[in-house]
């Protein structure tokens, strides 16, 4: 009988359920619009489309470092979203420029390696010069075009190589010596568009050259947004054994401030973090000018790029969108350029026992962000992503998320929030 | 198979073979039993056209492989199993007795679990690594141990990387 009793309560329990049925999950939250997301921008195609056209080549976006370029006729290719092939050289007065990497003949891409020196020549070419391999048309490291196969013969005087150069971008180097691009050739400086959300990083970045020691990419089954979140905000710590371990314990860690810019920057790090309280970590020792012992300093620039120093190494995010459903995560480590092979061994470890392909939080970030996209996939049921946490402005609050999304909404002409696609 | 001693041969190749099986197995502390506590360095390498040099993904001593094995649980991580297929290349001494180079190429496979959709991809197997084993053993007439292991990879992108080492 007893027992008999006992299930009734519990079944009444079970009748104080906060599930919710269909309507109820599908309702929007009663919450500001800058607060929620709706999913349908990680995913629909279209929208893809106009992120391409009005933030991907409207805005300056990191792409490589100067160190992977260093000598005369180096050069570095890459790509834009919207599979747009970029060469970047530098040239005989050492200035670097980026060009559309398309042979104005046939759009044939000119330069196919990832990295190299035009001084090696190649098997259609002379050396020097960049050469497209299909017809021999060649271009040297200011965009000009230098050499049309029997051009006379062929064109005549209908064409000539004065008006055939290469398509060059907007090029600045700055921050660090990160090489930046901008696709919009009325576009205002770079300086303009950081702004100062890159002052906080000014000694480590810029007393002395850097020099990139380690890179990384992943080809992630995800929308970049879902990516960028992660570094968008730091409630996810909880991710991370590792965060826990090493910051949240730290006293005065959610008292951080959290700091938003103009251009949807945002930054943070303006305290330590104890790596000693995390079991696999060594005593860091070694940092970057001006940074504490064990000093961390984060700052995220919109659309999708991330400086990161922790401790002793730098890391930069170069983030590039393939699709709606797919990005290109490109990371790079740096330490001085005038390192000792000692102090480059000792940064490079300790990257990698954070940041690199077997780091601690790396594979979590990116696994959340792979595993994230299979929830919001178009028709899974996901409606609404919710970045409601206000916590004064501290790291824990998910203002910069709330930035990210109104930058986002503000170049795209478009509300994150609209419940139109329900 | 060069420059050894052919009494050695096949206790080394069972050697290396051993240790893959545990690290399949994911018997991690069975494998550290294979380490020489003293001398062992575990490394990920290879050459990156990118940035045109070598790099180095990983970089642990004895004790620091130790903790991660210790720690790999209290992570949240893709629990895919990865499947190691070597073939021993090229067996070197590299002194009179008591070391040896071995180089065994490397395949390794992943198995879905949980790093994607589990319902849909768990149970498929994908080609995840080539690459080679670069190993230096102790010879002992009692035991044979591994000193350090190099793993030199060809493959550069690891999708969304391991809290696994290889």
């Amino acid at each position: 009988m007893n027992i008999k009793i006992k299930s009734l309560n519990e079944t009444s329990e079970k009748t104080k359920s906060y599930s919710r049925n269909k309507k109820q999950w599908l309702k929007k939250p009663d919450l500001p619009d800058t607060h929620i997301i709706n999913t349908d921008i990680y995913t629909n195609p279209a929208i893809f489309d106009e992120e391409v056209s009005n933030i991907w080549h409207k805005v300056w976006l990191p792409i490589c470092h100067e160190s992977e370029l260093p000598e005369i006729l180096d050069y570095r290719t890459s790509s834009i979203a919207g599979n747009v092939p970029i060469v970047m050289v530098r040239g005989n007065d050492n200035k670097i420029r980026t060009f559309l990497n398309l042979c104005s003949h046939r759009n044939n891409i000119v330069v196919r390696s990832p990295a190299g020196s035009l001084k090696n020549a190649e098997p259609s070419g002379n050396s020097n010069y960049m050469t497209c391999m299909y017809h021999g048309w060649q271009f040297d490291a200011y965009g000009s075009c230098v050499e049309i196969s029997r051009e006379k013969a062929g064109y005549q005087d209908r064409l000539c190589k004065d008006k055939l150069g290469l398509r060059e971008i907007k090029t600045e180097v700055g921050f660090g010596g990160m090489i930046w691009i901008n696709m919009d050739d009325e576009c205002g400086p770079l300086s303009e568009f950081v702004g100062n959300s890159l002052d906080l990083m000014k000694e480590q970045l810029d007393t002395e050259p850097l020099e990139i020691f380690l890179f990384q990419k992943s080809r992630v089954k995800c929308n970049y947004k879902l990516f960028f979140d992660t570094s968008r905000e730091f409630y996810h710590d909880y991710l991370h054994f590792h965060n826990r371990q090493t910051s949240m314990v730290k006293p005065g860690y959610f008292d951080q401030e959290y700091s938003q810019f103009p251009n949807g920057h945002s930054v943070s790090g303006f305290t330590t973090v104890d790596y000693s309280s995390h079991q696999g970590s060594a005593l860091r020792t070694l940092t970057f000018p001006g940074l504490p012992p064990n000093g961390w300093r984060h700052t995220t620039i919109f659309p999708a790029g991330a400086y990161n120093i922790r401790t002793s190494s730098l890391r930069v995010n170069v983030i590039m969108p393939i699709s709606d459903r797919e990005t290109l995560i490109e990371i790079r480590g740096f330490g001085l350029k005038r390192d000792t092979p000692e102090e480059r061994a000792l940064r490079i470890k300790d990257y990698v026992s954070v940041w690199g392909p077997f780091g601690w939080n790396l594979h979590e970030d990116l696994l959340c962000a792979q595993v994230q996209t299979q929830g919001i996939q178009k028709g899974s049921g996901a409606i609404w992503n919710i970045a409601a946490r206000e916590e004064g402005n501290k790291v824990h609050d998910e203002v910069g998320v709330r930035a990210y999304y109104a930058e986002w909404s503000r170049l795209m002409r478009r509300s994150h929030s609209t419940e139109n696609n329900i | 198979m060069d420059q050894t001693s052919s009494q050695f041969i096949w206790p080394i190749q069972v050697f290396i073979h051993k240790g893959a099986t545990t690290l399949n197995d994911e018997k991690w502390f069975e494998f550290l039993g294979l380490c020489d506590e003293e001398k062992f360095r575990y490394q990920v390498l290879n050459f990156s056209p990118e940035i045109r040099r070598e790099q180095c993904w990983a970089d642990r001593n004895y004790a620091e492989m130790k903790k991660s094995f210790e720690l790999l649980p209290r992570h949240n991580s893709d629990h895919s199993r990865l499947t190691r297929q070597l073939n021993v290349k090229s067996i070197e001494h590299l002194d009179s007795e008591q070391q040896a180079t071995v180089v065994s190429s490397l395949v390794i496979y992943k198995t879905h679990l949980d790093g994607v959709n589990s319902h849909i991809d768990s149970g498929s197997t994908s080609l995840y690594v080539v690459g080679e084993y670069r190993d230096q053993i102790q010879l002992d007439n009692e035991k044979i141990k591994l000193i350090s292991r190099i793993v030199y990879l060809d493959t550069r992108q690891l999708d969304i990387g391991s809290h696994k080492i290889f």
